[in-house]
C-alpha cells in the first residue's frame, strides 16, 4: 500500500470504523421508526452488546462469531422485556421506558466491579476490522432493503401512516411492533460489539441519553422513508463534527442548528423518497 | 465573576489558533495539543490552554525552539474519547506533529495513549493523574503528580497535625477521575490506620448531597474525605454547612477540589478544607510570582494548578525539543527523559517510567478566610 | 436522622415536582414531549443570576426570570413547532426539532457564557437554616415546598374552574373539535407555553438557589429525572406529578440514608420501568389533563 494511502487510512481509521458502526445504529433506529415507534434505548442496547461481547473476549476464548451472536441475543432479551408492557401503549411510553432502561444500565455498569465501574473496560482485542464492520453493514442494509420492498414493508408503512387502519385491514400490530423492536435491539447490540472491538475501550457513560439522542438524530435527519435515508443521516452527522472541527466551541451549536433546519424545512428527512416496491405501480 | 467575560474568550478566537498553527509564513515548529475546549468540562481544558499559550509566548519571545517559533495546533476533544482519538490521529497522521500534549482527562489518555504510542509519538499529559496512565506505553509521559503521590501526604498531615482518626468517605462514582482518586484514598486510609465509618457516593451531575451528608452527620466523623471535581466539591461543602455539620469536622479533598473555583462557589463554607497540591497560587518563589503576574496581565484572573502544570509542561517540552538530536519520536523521548527543569511547580525531572520524579513538592493546603494557605 | 432524611426527601421531591408540573402540562395540552423544557429551567436560573448581579433583589429577579423564560418558551414554540403543526408533520418531527433545538441551545449557551458553575451572590436570601429537633430546613427549601404545592393546586384550579382551563382540556381531548367549537387554539397554545416556560424558569431559580449551582446543563439533568416523575404521575396529570415527585424524592433520600447512596439515582428509573409494567397510565391511572 502506498505510504500516503496508508497514512490516510491510519489517520481516519477510527472515523471510518465509526461511520460503519453509526450506520448500523442508524439502521437499528430506522427499523423502529419505520413502524411509527420511537425508542431512546438504542444506546442502551448498544451498550449491552458492547459489554457482553467485551466481557466474553476478555474472560473466555469463545470464537468471535459466537460473541457477536451473544451481543445480539442479550439486547434482544432486553427488548422483549421492555417491549411487552409498552408497545400496547402510545409511542411516548416506549420512548420514556427506554430512557429508563438506559439510565438503569448506566447505574448498574457504574456500581459493578465486574464491568470495571466508572473506569470501564480497556484492552479489548481489536477483532473488528473494516471488512467485518462494512460486511455487517452491507448485509443489514441489503436485508432491510428487501424487507422494505416486500409485503412486510408495505404493512410496516401502513402501521406508520395509520395504526388503526392497519389493524382493521388485518395487520398483526403487536407482532410487527415487537419484531421491529427486537431486530433493532439486535442491530444495535451488533454495532456495540463491533465498536468495542474496534476502539478497544468502552465506558459506562458512552451509552447514556446523549448517545441515544445522537442515534435518533441520524435516522430522523435522513428520514425514515428508506434504510438509505437513515444511512445518509449517520454519514452526515458523523462527518459533520469532523468537518466543522475548526469552529471549536460552536461545533455542536451548528450541529443542533442543522438538525432543526433540516427537520423544519425537510420534515420527512434528507432522503424522503420511498423505495420502489416489487409489484407496486409506478 | 463577570457573567459575560468568557464571550470575548470564545468568540472565534479559538478557531483561528488552529489555522495559525499551520501557517507557513514563519515556518513554526508545530506540536499538537488535545484538550477539552467545549462542553461541561471545558474549564479544565481552557485553563490548560491558557497555561500553554502563555508559555509559548514567552518561549517565542526568547527565540523559539530550534531556531523557529513554537506553535501549538489545538484540537478539541469536548471530553469525548472518540473525538480525542480522531484528534490524535489527525495530529499524528496528517499534521505529523512530533509531540502531543494532553489530553485533559485520564479516561481520554487511556483511549489516545495507545495510538500515540503505536506511532511512537511522545505524548505528555499535564492533568492525567489516574493510576496506570504511564503504563500505557514507553511514549506516554505525564507531568502531573499522580493522585497516589498526593493523597497519602494529605491524609498523613490530617492525622498527625489535626488528630483525625474516624472519617467518612464521599466520592463521585460515575467519573473515572473521581473514582480512581477514591481507589487511592481507600488504600491510603487503610495503610494509615484510619477508621472508615461509611463510604457514600454521588453522581457527577448531582447538585443535591443532603441525603448522603445527613447519613454522614449521624455517624459523627472527625473528617469527611471527598473525591470530587470542583463543582460537586463546592456543592458538598455548602450542603455540609447548611445541614449544620460542626465546623471542626474537616473536609479533606483530592486533586479535583484543589481549585479556586471551590472557594468562589462555596465561600465561607470552604473554610477548613484540606487539599494536597503540587502547586499553590501563594507560593512566593520568584518564578511563581513572575508566572502569576504574567498570567494575570494576560487573562485577568488567577491561574489554577491546571494552568500552572500546563505552563511548566510547555517549557519542559520546549527544552526537550531543543535538546533532542532530531525530531524523531525516539530522540524526543530520550531528551524528555534527560530534561531537568526548574519551574513554578519546583524542581522537575521524569522517572524512568515517565512520571514526575520529585514528590517533595507536595503541599498540604488549608482554606482559611476564603484563601488557600499552607497547613501549619 | 430519619426526620432530616424525610425533610431532605420532601425538599428534593418538591423540586422534582415543581419542574415536572410544566413538563406534564405541556404534554397534556400540546401532546408533545418538548425537550426544550429543560432549557427554560437553565435559562430561568441564568436570567435571575444576571438580574441579581445587577443589583436586583431576589423578589424581583424571580418574577423577572419566570416571565422572561415564559416569553422564551412562547417564542421557541412558535419558531419551532407551529410550522410543523400547520403542516401536520409526523409527531416524531416535533420531537426531533426540540431535540436539535435543545442541543443548539445548551451548547450555544455554553459557548457564550462558559460551562463553569456559577452561583447566586452570597447573602441574596437568608441562608441560616431553621433548626429543630436536630434537623434543619432553610428558607429556600421552604419556598420550594410551598411553591410546588401552591402551583399544583393553582394549576388544577385553573384547569377545572376557568374558561381557559376548559379550553385547555378541550384541546387535550381533541384539538380539531376544540377549534370547531370556537376555541382560539393558537392563543391557548401560547398561554400554555408561557405558563410552562414560567414554571420551568421559576423552578430553575429556586433550585439554583437551593443547590448553589447554576450550569448550562442543569436543565438536562433535571429533564431526565422529570421523565420518571411525569410517567409515574401519569402523563399530563398535574396532581399525579406532584405526588410522584414527592414519592421519588422521599424514596431517594431514604435509599441513600438506609440502603446505599449507590442506588439513589436508580430509584426514579426503577419506578419508571415498574410503573410501565404494572400501571402504564401512572399511579393514579388517569391519562391526561382532560381528567385533571
Amino acid at each position: 500500500m502506498p505510504a500516503a494511502l496508508d497514512d490516510f487510512l491510519w489517520t481516519y481509521q477510527s472515523l471510518i470504523a465509526s461511520l460503519g458502526v453509526n450506520g448500523l445504529l442508524a439502521l437499528s433506529m430506522y427499523v423502529v421508526l419505520a413502524i411509527g415507534q420511537l425508542s431512546l434505548g438504542q444506546a442502551a442496547f448498544m451498550g449491552v452488546g458492547a459489554y457482553a461481547s467485551a466481557l466474553l473476549s476478555l474472560h473466555t476464548g469463545l470464537p468471535f462469531p459466537l460473541e457477536l451472536a451473544a451481543a445480539m441475543l442479550i439486547p434482544a432479551a432486553f427488548a422483549l422485556a421492555i417491549g411487552a408492557p409498552t408497545l400496547r401503549l402510545s409511542g411516548v411510553y416506549l420512548a420514556l421506558a427506554t430512557i429508563g432502561l438506559g439510565e438503569l444500565l448506566r447505574i448498574f455498569l457504574i456500581q459493578s466491579d465486574f464491568t470495571g465501574g466508572a473506569l470501564g473496560l480497556s484492552g479489548i482485542p481489536a477483532k473488528a476490522g473494516f471488512t467485518l464492520i462494512y460486511g455487517c453493514l452491507a448485509a443489514a442494509t441489503l436485508a432491510l432493503m428487501l424487507i422494505t420492498r416486500s409485503r412486510i414493508g408495505r404493512a410496516m408503512e401502513a402501521i406508520r401512516e395509520d395504526e388503526t387502519a392497519a389493524a382493521v385491514s388485518g395487520v398483526d400490530l403487536p407482532r410487527y411492533k415487537m419484531t421491529a423492536l427486537v431486530v433493532s435491539a439486535m442491530l444495535a447490540g451488533l454495532a456495540g460489539a463491533l465498536n468495542a472491538h474496534a476502539s478497544s475501550f468502552i465506558g459506562p457513560n458512552d451509552y447514556g441519553f446523549d448517545a441515544a439522542v445522537t442515534i435518533l438524530s441520524y435516522a430522523l435527519l435522513g428520514g425514515v422513508g428508506s434504510p438509505f435515508g437513515s444511512l445518509a443521516g449517520a454519514l452526515v452527522l458523523t462527518l459533520l463534527p469532523e468537518i466543522l472541527r475548526p469552529l471549536q466551541d460552536f461545533r455542536l451549536v451548528v450541529n443542533g442548528a442543522i438538525i432543526v433546519v433540516a427537520v423544519l424545512y425537510m420534515p420527512h428527512g434528507l432522503i424522503p423518497w420511498r423505495p420502489l416496491r416489487i409489484g407496486a405501480r409506478p | 465573576m463577570n457573567l459575560f467575560r468568557p464571550i470575548l474568550r470564545t468568540l472565534f478566537a479559538a478557531a483561528f489558533v488552529t489555522s495559525a498553527g499551520f501557517s507557513h509564513a514563519a515556518d513554526p515548529l508545530t506540536i499538537g495539543a488535545i484538550e477539552i475546549l467545549s462542553g461541561p468540562n471545558a474549564k479544565y481544558g481552557v485553563a490548560i490552554k491558557q497555561g500553554f499559550d502563555l508559555g509559548v509566548e514567552e518561549i517565542n519571545a526568547a527565540g523559539g525552539v530550534r531556531g523557529a517559533p513554537l506553535a501549538i495546533a489545538y484540537e478539541d476533544s469536548a471530553g469525548s474519547k472518540e473525538q480525542a482519538i480522531n484528534a490524535a490521529r489527525q495530529l499524528i497522521g496528517r499534521a505529523k506533529v512530533p509531540l502531543l500534549l494532553g489530553p485533559t482527562l485520564s479516561t481520554e489518555m487511556f483511549a489516545v495513549g495507545p495510538i500515540a504510542n503505536q506511532r511512537q509519538t511522545p505524548i505528555i499529559g499535564t492533568s492525567t493523574t489516574a493510576i496506570g496512565v504511564t503504563d500505557i506505553g514507553p511514549f506516554v509521559f505525564r507531568t502531573s503528580l499522580p493522585e497516589a503521590d498526593v493523597i497519602p501526604g494529605t491524609l498523613r498531615a490530617a492525622r498527625d497535625k489535626l488528630g483525625v482518626k474516624k472519617v467518612a468517605v464521599l466520592y463521585g462514582r460515575d467519573d473515572a477521575f473521581t473514582k480512581s482518586a477514591y481507589d487511592v484514598m481507600k488504600t491510603a486510609l487503610a495503610d494509615l490506620g484510619f477508621e472508615v465509618l461509611t463510604t457514600e457516593t454521588f453522581g457527577a451531575k448531582d447538585t443535591d448531597f443532603s441525603a448522603q451528608l445527613t447519613k454522614i452527620a449521624s455517624l459523627h466523623p472527625d473528617a469527611i474525605v471527598i473525591s470530587a471535581l470542583a463543582d460537586a466539591g463546592a456543592g458538598i461543602l455548602l450542603a455540609k454547612q447548611a445541614l449544620g455539620l460542626p465546623q471542626n469536622v474537616r473536609a479533606i479533598g483530592g486533586n479535583g477540589m484543589n481549585s479556586p473555583k471551590v472557594l468562589e462557589i462555596a465561600g465561607p463554607a470552604a473554610d477548613g478544607l484540606l487539599v494536597g497540591s503540587p502547586w499553590f497560587v501563594g507560593k512566593s518563589d520568584p518564578l511563581n510570582v513572575k508566572f502569576i503576574e504574567a498570567y494575570r496581565a494576560k487573562y485577568g484572573s488567577d491561574p489554577d494548578q491546571f494552568a500552572a502544570q500546563a505552563y511548566d509542561t510547555i517549557k519542559i517540552a520546549a527544552r526537550a525539543l531543543n535538546e533532542a538530536r532530531d525530531l524523531s519520536g525516539d530522540a524526543i523521548r530520550d531528551a524528555l527523559l534527560k530534561t531537568k527543569f526548574e519551574g513554578v511547580m519546583g524542581a522537575f525531572a521524569f522517572t524512568p517510567d515517565r512520571s514526575p520524579a520529585v514528590v517533595s513538592g507536595v503541599l498540604v493546603l488549608e482554606v482559611a478566610g476564603g484563601k488557600f494557605a499552607i497547613l501549619k | 436522622m430519619l426526620l432530616q432524611q424525610i425533610i431532605n426527601g420532601i425538599v428534593a421531591g418538591s423540586a422534582y415536582a415543581l419542574f415536572a408540573l410544566g413538563f406534564t402540562l405541556t404534554f397534556g395540552v400540546l401532546k408533545i414531549v418538548n425537550l426544550t423544557y429543560g432549557f427554560y429551567f437553565s435559562a430561568g436560573a441564568y436570567l435571575a443570576l444576571f438580574a441579581t448581579l445587577h443589583g436586583a433583589p431576589i423578589t424581583l429577579a424571580l418574577p423577572f426570570a419566570a416571565i422572561a423564560a415564559g416569553f422564551i418558551a412562547v417564542f421557541l414554540d412558535s419558531a419551532l413547532l407551529s410550522r410543523l403543526r400547520r403542516q401536520q408533520a409526523p409527531e416524531l418531527a416535533s420531537l426531533m426539532v426540540t431535540l436539535g433545538a435543545t442541543l443548539f441551545l445548551y451548547t450555544g449557551m455554553t459557548a457564550l457564557i462558559g460551562s463553569e458553575i456559577q452561583r447566586f451572590p452570597l447573602g441574596l436570601i437568608e441562608s441560616a437554616p431553621f433548626r429543630f429537633n436536630g434537623a434543619s430546613i432553610s428558607l429556600t427549601q421552604i419556598a420550594i415546598v410551598m411553591t410546588a404545592g401552591l402551583l399544583a393546586a393553582g394549576l388544577i384550579g385553573v384547569l377545572r374552574a376557568t374558561r381557559t382551563g376548559l379550553a385547555m382540556r378541550a384541546m387535550a381531548e381533541n384539538p380539531q373539535a376544540g377549534e370547531l367549537m370556537g376555541i382560539d387554539t393558537g392563543a391557548i397554545m401560547r398561554r400554555v407555553s408561557f405558563l410552562c416556560g414560567a414554571i420551568a424558569g421559576a423552578s430553575g431559580v429556586l433550585i439554583g438557589l437551593e443547590h448553589n449551582a447554576i450550569t448550562p446543563y442543569m436543565g438536562e439533568t433535571m429533564a431526565l429525572k422529570g421523565f420518571a416523575v411525569i410517567i409515574l404521575g401519569g402523563l399530563g396529570d398535574v396532581g399525579g406529578a406532584l405526588i410522584a415527585g414527592l414519592l421519588i424524592g422521599l424514596l431517594e433520600a431514604l435509599t441513600a440514608g438506609y440502603i446505599s447512596s449507590i442506588y439513589k439515582d436508580a430509584v426514579g428509573f426503577l419506578l419508571l420501568v415498574l410503573t410501565l409494567w404494572a400501571r402504564p397510565f401512572g399511579l393514579f391511572g388517569r391519562a391526561s389533563v382532560r381528567r385533571a
